[in-house]
């Protein structure tokens, strides 16, 4: 098969397995809707590419399959500039945090660890959460009582809080620190763990600030492109750990498997899409939990001074 | 003519057959001057570039043994040793311990000139061949490598040295490969070494010692080049020279294949 050797990781790897795990991991994206880096990035450290590479190229890869995303929300008009304006300005406040972290975690070797219980954390935290949420709304539909048990309007704490804005796409009128530390939280976690966050912003912007559902997804996605790509060039300036060759592959796959995924996401209910993700995020978060508890065949690793 | 004049013509059977295990264990005639033969040696390849189909190469190192100005020629038992070396680099080597059973790495040891690649090849095995003092003193064979860090007698630091060379020998960059030196005829050799796929860059020398009766008789040196090539090198020098540039390049090379991809497949 077609070996393609990457600048930056220093390793040979096969084109058309990487070309099929970008196609996979969009085909789930375009599915589901997310971004598909809390895929993307531990598969390509399971396959061997450093930790902090993966992240940045992860990082570098979502930013190609947001674009293709974010051009469907536009269209709709799900798209709430404001909202994203807002989101991203944290992002970038978010973004520099994460950088630095890793850049210092590396240098005591300790990324790689880091890293991986971040993922178990998180994913299985959201991944928990998400199962239990769709299990519910499955056995409601199936009991035909249907409907959401959402409680439309009503007033928080969010709504004492000062620096109050107008979100006149999401008929909106809240203060501008939730989006904000909203915005820092997705951008800390693009940067440390080369995913988009939108696992998090999603439930967050529908839950706590009580936007519509389809603004929700079409800003986050959108404001995704802008925190993803501030983080690849960070990770590239400051850390040299973008291979551009890899990301380049990984998009290409991506866009393509994000396409179909879409229209294979359009034959399910949204409830059994939600348990088939959950279940998904479940299983890499559990996988990954295995590398760290199991004994690992050679306890020495080695690592050029230098970098990684 | 004595029966370890054998090793020059196959040296990878001699070893194991039984006439030279017969070789008598006397020292060698003091009558005899020291060897005046000189060995010539060259590298298959000069320069290496690593480009995007790179999977490792091989390269071979071929020479031969001038007896013009020896005496006798051909008397005495004649070894070959080729060491190839790349650049050195530091490193740091770390220990996995269990926290809380999670394995976790622990503080890490920095050795400061670890070679990139380092290859041992030999006509025979090669502390047979010579002295432990005579290897020591040329640098041959893992053992006696230098990493820049003082490890004698301390069992600890000793570990972790014994597995940076089991873990460089396992990714190939380490290699100990006897009866690596093959002898065509008398004076001809040869010997292939393998460079995997994550030779670091840069300079490597290829040091030839012609051994006569374990006594080093003459030495060649060669040198090799690998660098990064075609866009791979583009890509490495733009990613650690123009880092920005690089990052935006990343980012505009996805927007573009983002719109493309939106284009190709829009419905409407």
């Amino acid at each position: 098969m077609f070996q393609i050797y990457l600048p930056i990781a220093e390793i040979s790897v096969n084109l058309a397995v990487m070309l099929g795990l970008g196609a996979a991991v969009g085909f789930l994206s375009g599915m589901f809707g997310v971004g598909g880096g809390f895929m993307l990035t531990p598969l390509l450290m399971l396959m061997g590419i450093p930790p902090a590479i993966a992240v940045a190229t992860g990082a570098n890869q979502i930013v190609g399959t947001s674009v293709s995303g974010t051009l469907a929300q536009w269209r709709r008009g799900n798209v709430d500039l404001q909202m994203g304006a807002v989101l991203i300005a944290g992002g970038v406040v978010g973004a520099l945090i994460g950088v630095f972290l890793l850049k210092y975690l590396r240098e005591l070797g300790q990324a790689g660890l880091i890293i991986s219980l971040a993922y178990v954390c998180f994913l299985g935290t959201i991944g928990a959460l998400m199962l239990w949420e769709s299990v519910r709304a499955i056995r409601r539909a199936r009991a035909g009582k249907g409907g959401s048990a959402r409680k439309a309007n009503q007033h928080n704490w969010i709504h004492g809080l000062p620096l109050k804005m107008r979100f006149p796409r999401s008929r909106l009128y809240i203060s501008a620190i939730p989006p904000l530390v909203i915005g820092v939280l997705v951008g800390l976690l693009a940067s440390f763990l080369g995913v988009g966050g939108g696992f998090i912003m999603v439930p967050a912007m529908i839950y706590l600030l009580r936007m519509p559902t389809n603004i929700v997804i079409g800003t986050s996605i959108f404001q995704i492109i802008f925190v993803t790509a501030i983080v690849t060039l960070l990770h590239a300036t400051l850390n040299h750990t973008l291979d551009i060759v890899l990301a380049f592959v990984l998009v290409i796959g991506g866009v393509i498997g994000g396409q179909f995924g879409v229209r294979a996401g359009q034959k399910f209910r949204g409830e059994q899409l939600r348990a088939m993700l959950a279940l998904m995020v479940l299983g890499v978060a559990l996988r990954i939990l295995f590398d760290l508890v199991v004994r690992p065949s050679d306890l020495y690793s080695i690592v050029p001074l230098a970098g990684l | 003519m004595r029966a370890v004049l054998l090793h020059l013509a196959l040296s990878g059977l001699v070893l194991f057959s039984p006439l030279a295990l017969a070789q008598p264990a006397a020292p060698p005639p003091l009558e005899k001057p020291i060897g005046q033969e000189t060995v010539h040696s060259d590298i298959s390849t000069r320069e290496i570039a690593i480009q995007s189909n790179f999977t490792g190469i091989e390269i071979l190192i071929f020479g031969s043994i001038d007896f013009s100005d020896s005496r006798t020629p051909g008397e005495g038992t004649y070894d070959v040793i080729t060491v190839v070396r790349g650049p050195d680099e530091p490193i740091v080597i770390r220990k996995k311990k269990r926290v809380a059973g999670i394995w976790v790495n622990g503080p890490g040891k920095t050795y400061g000139t670890v070679p990139g690649f380092y290859a041992v090849l030999s006509s025979r095995p090669f502390r047979a061949i010579t002295s432990d003092s005579t290897l020591k003193e040329l640098g041959i064979g893992l053992s006696d490598l230098d990493f820049g860090r003082y490890t004698i007698g301390d069992p600890q630091e000793q570990a972790y040295r014994s597995a940076m060379i089991r873990l460089k020998e396992k990714s190939k960059l380490f290699q100990e490969v006897d009866n690596g030196v093959t002898f065509i005829g008398r004076s001809l050799f040869r010997a292939t070494v393998a460079l995997p796929v994550n030779v670091p860059v840069g300079r490597y020398t290829a040091d030839v010692y012609l051994f006569r009766d374990g006594e080093v008789a003459s030495k060649s040196q060669g040198s090799l080049e690998v660098t990064k090539a075609g866009i791979e090198a583009l890509v490495f020098s733009l990613a650690f020279k123009h880092p920005f540039l690089y990052g935006l390049l990343g980012v505009l090379l996805a927007v573009m294949m983002g719109l493309a991809g939106w284009y190709a497949f829009r419905r409407d």
